[in-house]
């Protein structure tokens, strides 16, 4: 087939470079698509942070706790029956269950296997072999903030 | 309409000169002329590494609480984010070798002859700039490995006689490698190497133009033997469309390497940790990380390490400066010939066994 | 006659001195050793313990070992004594150990039972909270397993030897000597120290919920309780084993060779389809998780992000857990909601595992068309090179 184009130089030549600016296109098109789409920014705005806002601080009612999300791992915040507030880690250190708060007892309570935490994280019953690991608590304006302990 | 527009341009632009010479310019050809492209390989995976990492500031986040999240982010969030990463890891890599392979070839061809003694002065700044890019972003993506093998490498400095403690304290920003390093290797990478990086290759670039190709002694000789003239390639468009063939494959293998085998992140730099298994630099630092592993402690008094970065400087040194002192003989540049394959050959053969050794390490 | 009183006299002086210089040996050791003792640290001497013998031969050193317990009780016994060195310390063990089987055996003269040294070490005592002490959790098993494991001597008193082999292989040993978490049980967890003795039919369920307490709870509240203490079967061994516990497994619950239930039930008894739903519940979670895991580790591996399908993965292994403890309902209800929970985190977590592999697929096929745009572009461009080379040379 090229052999019969061949005797037409000039009209081969034009078939060429048109082909030519055709490929181009798509390489240039297959460069700049993906440069366009990371312009773009996500629909997450940011990176995993090392704080998250754990709600509002009057919405967490004394002798009572609640579980928010820190990255993909689960934290407890707590207000104490003193009304302080604390957070820990959500993620019982026996089997990775996740546990929560009993007002009745005043504690930390894993429903897998009946692990006990007192409210300064240490395990006091049950199987957990670990106390949980302590996150920073603050109040920035109305948000609670928990801070990872580095 | 367009002539007037044409001219509009011209006396604003006044490139016609350029232009003329680019449009004369031609490129021998014999033997060895693939090595002229490996300096336009190097200047385009220069140019990927700018353009990529122009988008990686974009998500990027120089802190040591916030640097590994953000390029987890840039690998997992962000559209393509990956693809970008992981060609900009890619692309550094190739670059090393390419930029390497450029400044063999022209040992080996004797381009550095006079009148091109500065071009290859201002080549060897820019090779030494290219693993300086390397060493600071290696660190950038704070994980463990890069932390540890920055430690490792920073704390070389201090083998240094007299202003070792201040260049220790210089690269790390303070005593140890901290958040400050990470602050600091940031500044450098993304400011101050690529400014003195883009007089350095203007200046490289002026020069290969203004000289023309080099073309090797013993294709001269042949030429002005036979009577004849060397064979020449137009630069425009047949020696260009040629460099962009080649760009356009190492475009392809990056875009492979990174869809097939992206760029690992490892875990978070925990500076309390122990120092895992397998730290090391990148691969083209591993030579000299093999070398000062066999060196003895001391020698006649000196520490080992001492005696290393010595010869590594004299080294360095002597390769920097070495179209001053090069001999033009012929059997001169043999010998030189054969002393840079053994030196090549020995540098090959220390990476393999570093890279053997740790290897090993991880079984 | 005078040569041979002398020789026989030199003689009787050389073994005299030979036992002298042995005792002093013994002496000079047990001086060393009692330099670490926590009553030489209390200002104890020798003489508190080994004050009958005045005069110098060997055995009236050494306490006779009915009487250790006593003498060693002498002053552990007495709280006001005791408190000088510790408020809080327990005195209550000489009397534990009368009651213990070691004590009651050894007040009948039996010389071959614990005593208060055989554990605690005689001179070298360091306190029972010290990791060093052959009683710290650590040790204790080996501690019981030098008389414990001792076929010969178990054998004179009509007991087995294997308890230690057996509990070495259980999940309780695995926890303390391999992860060295020192809450979990050995062997004084459950049969006490100073009141050591097995603990009967009706106590063995209490021992175990020290520990496991919602497992006991809802057994507790179960009909197996009434069935189990109607036949006189000690609750939780009746499945469990009582030394060699080990990690149960789903297969326990079924009605084939092998699975424990089968031990008293057949598919014509009452309670088969229960079990048989139970263990369909627990196969079906555990199948589902394996294969959810393992899309969710290729994505992983491939580069992919797969923080939501790992929590989905969490949650359904809290799941899992939660229906394992539920199986001690006996019962199909409770059981068949967590156990629907935890399989429907786990299609959740397999889809977004799928989500992920789909992403992988996406990009490939990008590279893939990026890369045939590139090899035709290539193509071209090589001819167009070829067809300039002609004028050009």
């Amino acid at each position: 087939m090229g052999d019969r184009v061949a005797d037409t130089g000039p009209a081969r030549r034009d078939v060429l470079n048109w082909l030519l600016g055709s490929w181009l296109v798509g390489v240039l098109g297959s460069i700049l698509y993906p440069i366009a789409r990371y312009l773009v920014p996500p629909e997450l705005p940011e990176a995993a942070p090392p704080s998250v806002v754990a709600g509002k601080a009057t919405a967490l009612a004394t002798n009572s706790g609640r579980i928010v999300a820190f990255g993909t791992a689960p934290v407890i915040v707590i207000r104490t029956p003193s009304g302080e507030l604390c957070a820990f880690s959500a993620t019982c250190t026996h089997l990775t269950c996740t546990v929560q708060y009993r007002p009745d007892l005043e504690h930390i309570w894993c429903a897998c296997h009946n692990g006990h935490y007192d409210l300064n994280g240490r395990n006091i019953a049950g199987p957990p072999p670990r106390p949980l690991d302590r996150f920073d608590v603050t109040v920035q304006g109305e948000d609670i903030v928990i801070v990872r302990r580095t | 309409m367009r002539r007037r527009l044409d001219a509009w341009v011209r006396e604003r632009l006044p490139l016609e000169p350029l232009v003329e010479a680019v449009r004369h310019k031609t490129v021998p050809q014999h033997r060895s002329s693939f090595a002229y492209y490996l300096g336009g390989m190097t200047l385009f995976l220069f140019g990927i590494q700018v353009g990529t990492g122009a988008l990686l500031l974009l998500y990027y986040r120089p802190s040591a609480s916030e640097a590994y999240e953000s390029v987890q982010f840039i690998m997992t969030r962000v559209p393509f984010g990956w693809l970008v990463r992981s060609i900009h890891a890619w692309s550094a890599n190739l670059m090393v070798a390419a930029a390497v392979a450029h400044l063999v070839s022209v040992l080996f061809l004797h381009s550095y002859r006079r009148p091109r003694e500065l071009t290859w002065v201002s080549g060897v700044l820019l090779l030494g700039l290219t693993l300086a890019f390397g060493f600071t972003g290696y660190l950038l993506p704070w994980n463990q490995l890069a932390f540890f093998a920055t430690r490792v490498g920073t704390d070389m400095a201090a083998a240094v006689p007299f202003a070792g403690d201040f260049l220790v304290r210089f690269t790390r920003g303070g005593a140890d490698v901290t958040g400050a390093t990470l602050t600091r290797l940031f500044g450098m990478h993304v400011a101050i190497l690529p400014m003195i990086a883009t007089v350095l290759v203007a200046v490289h670039l002026l020069l290969v133009q203004a000289h023309g190709m080099s073309v090797p002694p013993g294709v001269e000789r042949n030429a002005q033997q036979a009577g004849r003239p060397i064979r020449s390639l137009p630069f425009l468009p047949h020696f260009v469309l040629r460099e962009l063939f080649g760009w356009t494959v190492a475009l392809a293998l990056l875009a492979g390497l990174s869809a097939f085998y992206p760029w690992e992140l490892g875990t978070k730099a925990d500076p309390f940790a122990p120092a895992p298994a397998g730290i090391r630099p990148e691969w083209y630092f591993l030579w000299m990380f093999q070398v000062l592993k066999y060196a003895p402690a001391t020698l006649l008094g000196i520490p080992g390490e001492v005696l290393v970065f010595a010869g590594l400087g004299i080294g360095g040194v002597l390769v920097l400066l070495l179209p001053f002192w090069a001999s033009r003989t012929d059997r001169w540049r043999r010998a030189l010939v054969g002393v840079a394959a053994c030196a090549l050959l020995v540098m090959a053969a220390l990476t393999v066994i570093a890279l053997m050794a740790d290897g090993g390490a991880h079984k | 006659m005078t040569t041979l009183r002398v020789v026989i006299g030199c003689a009787a002086m050389l073994f005299a001195s030979v036992g002298v210089v042995q005792t002093q040996d013994r002496v000079e050791a047990a001086r060393k050793a009692f330099e670490g003792d926590v009553h030489m640290a209390a200002g104890l001497q020798c003489a508190a313990c080994h004050s009958g013998g005045g005069d110098a031969a060997a055995s009236s050193y050494a306490v006779e070992r009915t009487r250790i317990a006593p003498m060693c009780a002498r002053c552990h016994s007495d709280p006001a004594y005791m408190r000088q060195f510790d408020p809080q310390v327990r005195t209550d063990q000489y009397s534990q150990y009368l009651t213990s089987a070691h004590g009651r055996d050894m007040a009948r003269g039996e010389l071959r039972v614990a005593t208060c040294s055989d554990c605690h070490g005689v001179h070298g005592v360091v306190r029972a909270s010290d990791p060093r002490a052959p009683v710290a959790p650590l040790h204790v098993a080996k501690t019981c397993a030098t008389c414990h494991a001792d076929r010969v001597r178990m054998a004179a008193f009509g007991r087995e030897a294997t308890p230690f082999a057996d509990w070495s292989t259980s999940v309780h040993a695995t926890a303390l000597l391999k992860r060295g978490d020192t809450s979990a049980p050995a062997c004084s967890t459950c049969h006490g120290s100073h009141g050591a003795t097995p603990p009967g039919v009706t106590e063995v369920a209490n021992v175990c919920a020290q520990c496991h307490v919602r497992e006991a709870d809802l057994f507790r509240a179960s009909p197996k309780k009434a069935i189990f203490d109607g036949m006189g079967q000690a609750e939780c061994l009746v499945c469990h084993e009582n030394h060699a516990i080990h990690q149960p497994a789903d297969a326990w619950v079924g009605l084939e060779q092998g699975a424990v239930c089968a031990t008293c039930h057949d598919a014509s008894t009452k309670g088969a389809q229960t079990i048989n739903g139970v263990r369909l519940g627990l196969d079906a979670l555990t199948r589902g998780l394996a294969s959810a895991e393992s899309v969710v580790e290729r994505a992983r591996r491939a580069g992919m992000l797969v923080d939501d399908a790992r929590v989905m993965l969490q949650e359904a292994r809290e799941h899992q857990i939660q229906a394992r403890v539920l199986v001690h309902t006996f019962a199909d209800k409770p059981f068949a909601d967590v156990a629907a929970k935890g399989l429907e985190a786990v299609q959740r977590a397999e889809r977004a595992g799928e989500v992920a592999l789909e992403e992988l697929q996406y990009r490939r096929r990008g590279l893939a068309v990026a890369t045939l745009v590139i090899i035709g572009f290539l193509i071209t461009l090589g001819w167009k090179i070829r067809r300039l080379a002609a004028p050009g040379s």
